[in-house]
């Protein structure tokens, strides 16, 4: 009774981020297995969001501009306390100076009437091996200059909003003999910083540390002067303490627009399997923020979830099935629901496993959330593996190279203890970790067997190929040779959310976010086939159109998967792969011919005519046809099947749960976009949609969405 | 009319959290601004490295002890006010205008809460301090913070089970593994 208590504040305190981190890991493992638990958990962070909101919308009082008057005044008086302590302890021999000067020594603010006053503090580092290797040997300590620039403010107190931008330009007075690394301090309560002009931004919490290499020239017994122009620093003043706002990457792509069928009646595109997009929303939302519009791809968001339709009865790798109603965001246009379901493969006879784990040993894995889960992750997987499986690992960021060559699965203890001592930090070299774990796994390839890597980071692609072009072709020339990627993004504050969704296309992989240990319980252990056992890939989908049935059609999400239609017939273009089990759903909106097309764009044509000749017959009830492509996992050429729809559901009560919910996680993600598409749909809406398509859900995941909309809701109307 | 930029944010961030959270120690408004005014006065006295890393439990400390000493000078002057004795009465005028429903039932909720886990949970939630800040600025121990964080959201789930936003997903979600 007693335990259970202190299990439950446990809970609540691993809930709230209060639970120290060996706690914090014991209590993850504990979860993987206490499905009670994580809904507890994910409980008390709904109610603890609801708790902040309240508190935030609960406008009450603030001290008066009198009192707020006499603060400032009070303010004006104070002295600006610093403390050189980046310098102490460091008493470099060369005589080098730094100097700060803005040449705009103002911080603009939003509104003109505010005051900023930033006090820099500048310190010049020089790295220990390089002051041994060039000190100028006459024994004489040069201290360091520090710079304590305090800018002029201009105006009163008001906070700075919005990011500004402050020239300035720093000139470094430098020995001939040193390459010092400037170090610009700037203890300021800036969120971010963004560099031009080349420069390397190196971001770690609150603190900014912006590192320059200055370069000496090689005169002789003369000082040297050398000038880094630092351009514009970007800095972003926002008040909110928000562990999250940091430097991720989000590519905004714009939602698709609407087409008329007359004169585009083909839809072209890729399928995508990827789920991250919502593992990232959620672990936005979580932490009491709405998600960046560019970090939500409704398809991913769509297709996280399993829907029930039924797999392939011939020995066609996928089922193409769909479904048409109602459109619930826009009672005049319909929904069409096509999804293709992979077939099932029965684990205890898939092929023999022949994996690589390519894994991110950078500093930067350092985190309670990071290399702790991608090893806690590992053990999932490796307790799903058969005797004659292989595993190999390669690390890279740190030390990199071979920590394990391939290895039967028989020896679990071997991987197992390999997977535990591995440490991050270290040395970064250069070597090839990616070429190298490719080179493995082709080294142990295992013939109609599953090969594939599987590479865990929080964002860091110094994987030994140093462009990104380079490390394209790389990937796309490997997938060639039948070894499949499988790229699992971990931790937050550097995700490359793109590249890491790139480097699974190309690499023919899939992409997955780990924000919870129960994430990768369900990629690695729940749905392992999908994830590692390819059934199909350069999967290619291509609608045409009846526009003697459809006036407009547009596809929701997928902007980033768009193919040219003459694509869809070139065997050599790239597409997505689909992974056993998968169900992968695409949706468009259709506006029945007849009715007003949503887009005033496009006037009406003087020479064409709706009334097609397929308003005849028996093609002409068919609202459009559904074609793909795909290849075997190891073959060349694609095959193509038809699949004509028909036939539409007048009520959204007839309509299939998995088509309601489907609809609603659509919706939702229209509203976290902020999409122009969106017509009526509110969060109330998805949620009773959403309510009302939840069904069986065997793992809970449509219960959580539902929990998410709330989230959602109650962070929108409180406007974070 | 010379700022610091640290406190210029300070005031930013934690004015509102700050009013709101002395009103219900203090019981009154103004002495809550007062308290709250003097609290960021002596902040500017402080060097920032001093308080930056613990800026958050820094304030609430010394607001929190500027509230009690009101509190004490009331009991002194004016001893046959009992309304100082109740600092955190459900007739509190909070008034939360732009709330949601679903909001204003929490904190109407909260207000039933033994004032010293209104108080807790205020730290927590609105000043966004660790348990191990709280600790230090209420100074009762880690555990028993933990403790009261744990029932005041039980304690709260069930007076809002009705509420839209604490709706029992726990009773939909099948808890099947």
């Amino acid at each position: 009774m007693h335990a259970d208590t202190d299990h439950d504040q446990d809970l609540t305190a691993y809930a709230l981020g209060e639970l120290p981190p060996a706690a914090a890991a014991a209590m993850e493992r504990r979860l993987v297995t206490d499905a009670a638990g994580r809904v507890e958990v994910e409980r008390i962070r709904v109610e603890a969001t609801a708790l902040r909101v309240a508190f935030a919308a609960e406008v009450g009082a603030g001290l008066g501009s009198a009192r707020l008057a006499a603060l400032a005044a009070s303010a004006s008086t104070a002295s600006v306390v610093t403390s050189p302590d980046a310098s102490t302890g460091r008493t470099p021999r060369a005589a080098s100076m730094l100097r700060m000067r803005p040449t705009r020594s103002m911080l603009m603010l939003a509104g003109g009437a505010s005051l900023a006053a930033a006090a820099l503090t500048c310190a010049l580092i020089i790295p220990d091996g390089i002051r041994h290797s060039h000190g100028t040997g006459n024994g004489g300590e040069v201290p360091v200059t520090m710079v304590h620039h305090q800018l002029p403010p201009i105006g009163s107190r008001l906070p700075l909003a919005k990011k500004e931008e402050m020239p300035v330009s720093v000139t470094v007075d430098l020995d001939e003999t040193v390459e010092p690394i400037a170090i610009l301090d700037l203890p300021l309560q800036e969120r971010g910083i963004e560099s031009q002009a080349g420069l390397e931004c190196d971001v770690k919490g609150p603190q900014v540390a912006f590192m320059a290499v200055g370069s000496g020239s090689p005169l002789s017994g003369k000082m040297a002067k050398s000038r880094l122009q630092v351009g514009r620093v970007g800095v972003n003043a926002s008040e909110e303490m928000d562990d999250s706002a940091t430097v991720e990457s989000y590519d905004g792509v714009g939602d698709n627009p609407f087409h008329a069928s007359v004169h585009d009646p083909l839809s072209t595109f890729s399928i995508d399997v990827d789920t991250a997009s919502y593992a990232n929303v959620r672990r936005y939302l979580a932490g009491g923020h709405l998600p960046p519009k560019g970090a939500v791809r409704i398809e991913e968001l769509v297709n996280y979830f399993p829907y029930h339709d039924a797999p392939p009865r011939d020995d066609k790798p996928f089922a193409v099935d769909y479904e048409v109603g109602p459109c619930p965001w826009e009672p005049s246009h319909q929904l069409a629901r096509v999804s293709l379901r992979g077939k099932d493969i029965d684990l205890s006879h898939r092929p023999a496993a022949n994996l690589v784990f390519l894994l991110d040993v950078s500093g930067s894995m350092n985190e309670p959330n990071r290399l702790p889960w991608v090893q806690a992750s590992l053990h999932m997987l490796v307790d799903q593996l058969r005797a004659d499986d292989h595993v190999a690992i390669v690390v890279y960021g740190g030390e990199s190279g071979l920590v394990l060559p391939s290895t039967p699965a028989s020896n679990r203890a071997r991987i197992l203890a390999a997977i535990d001592s591995l440490h991050p930090g270290g040395s970064t070299n250069g070597a090839s970790g990616i070429q190298l774990a490719y080179d493995t796994a082709h080294a142990a390839f295992v013939k109609d067997g599953i090969n594939r890597i599987v590479l865990c980071t929080d964002g860091d692609f110094n994987v030994g190929v140093s462009d990104r072009d380079g490390l394209t072709r790389l990937l796309v020339d490997e997938a060639k040779g039948g070894v499949f990627l499988s790229v699992l993004g971990f931790g937050k504050g550097n995700l490359k959310d793109e590249t890491m969704e790139a480097m699974a296309d190309h690499g023919n992989g899939n992409y997955a976010y780990i924000d919870t240990l129960g994430e990768a319980r369900k990629v690695l252990v729940e749905q392992m086939s999908g994830t590692l056992i390819t059934i199909a890939k350069d999967v290619k989908i291509q609608v045409e159109f009846n526009p003697a049935r459809v006036g407009a059609y547009r596809l929701i999400g997928y902007e980033n998967r768009l193919l040219a239609a003459r694509d869809f017939n070139d065997d050599r273009k790239d597409a997505g792969e689909i992974g056993a089990g998968h169900t992968v759903t695409a949706l468009y909106e259709l506006v029945p011919a007849g009715a007003p097309l949503p887009e005033a764009g496009v006037d009406p044509l003087k020479y064409q005519t709706t009334a097609t000749p397929s308003s005849v017959g028996a093609a002409g009830y068919e609202l459009m046809t559904v074609k793909l492509r795909s290849k075997r996992p190891d073959a060349d050429a694609s095959t193509l099947m038809e699949v004509p729809v028909q036939g539409a559901v007048a009520d959204v009560d007839a309509t299939s749960e998995d088509f309601r919910f489907a609809a609603a996680v659509a919706a939702f993600g229209m509203l976290l976009r902020d999409s122009p598409h969106r017509g009526h749909a509110s969060y109330a809406q998805v949620e009773a949609l959403a309510q009302s398509g939840i069904g069986r859900d065997e793992h809970g995941y449509r219960c959580e969405f539902v929990g998410l909309v709330r989230q959602a809701a109650a962070l929108a109307a409180a406007g974070r | 009319m010379t700022a610091i930029v640290w406190i210029d944010e300070a005031v930013a961030r934690y004015e509102r959290p700050l009013v709101a959270y002395a009103w219900r120690l203090a019981g009154d408004l103004e002495a809550a601004r007062d308290a709250v005014q003097d609290t960021f006065m002596r902040l500017c006295d402080q060097p920032e490295d001093a308080v930056r890393s613990h800026l958050a439990e820094w304030l609430f400390t010394v607001c929190r002890n500027r509230c009690l000493d009101h509190l004490r000078r009331c009991r002194t002057e004016r001893p046959m006010d009992a309304t100082a004795d109740e600092p955190a009465s459900e007739t509190h005028p909070a008034a939360p205008i732009e709330a949601s429903e679903s909001s204003a039932g929490l904190l109407v909720a909260l207000a039933s809460l033994p004032s010293r886990h209104q108080e807790v949970v205020r730290l927590k939630f609105q000043g966004g301090c660790s348990y191990r800040e709280i600790s230090r600025i209420t100074k009762l121990t880690e555990g028993n913070i933990g403790f009261i964080i744990h029932t005041a959201i039980q304690s709260l789930r069930a007076k809002l089970a009705a509420d839209p936003v604490f709706a029992d997903r726990a009773a939909r979600t099948p808890t099947n593994a």
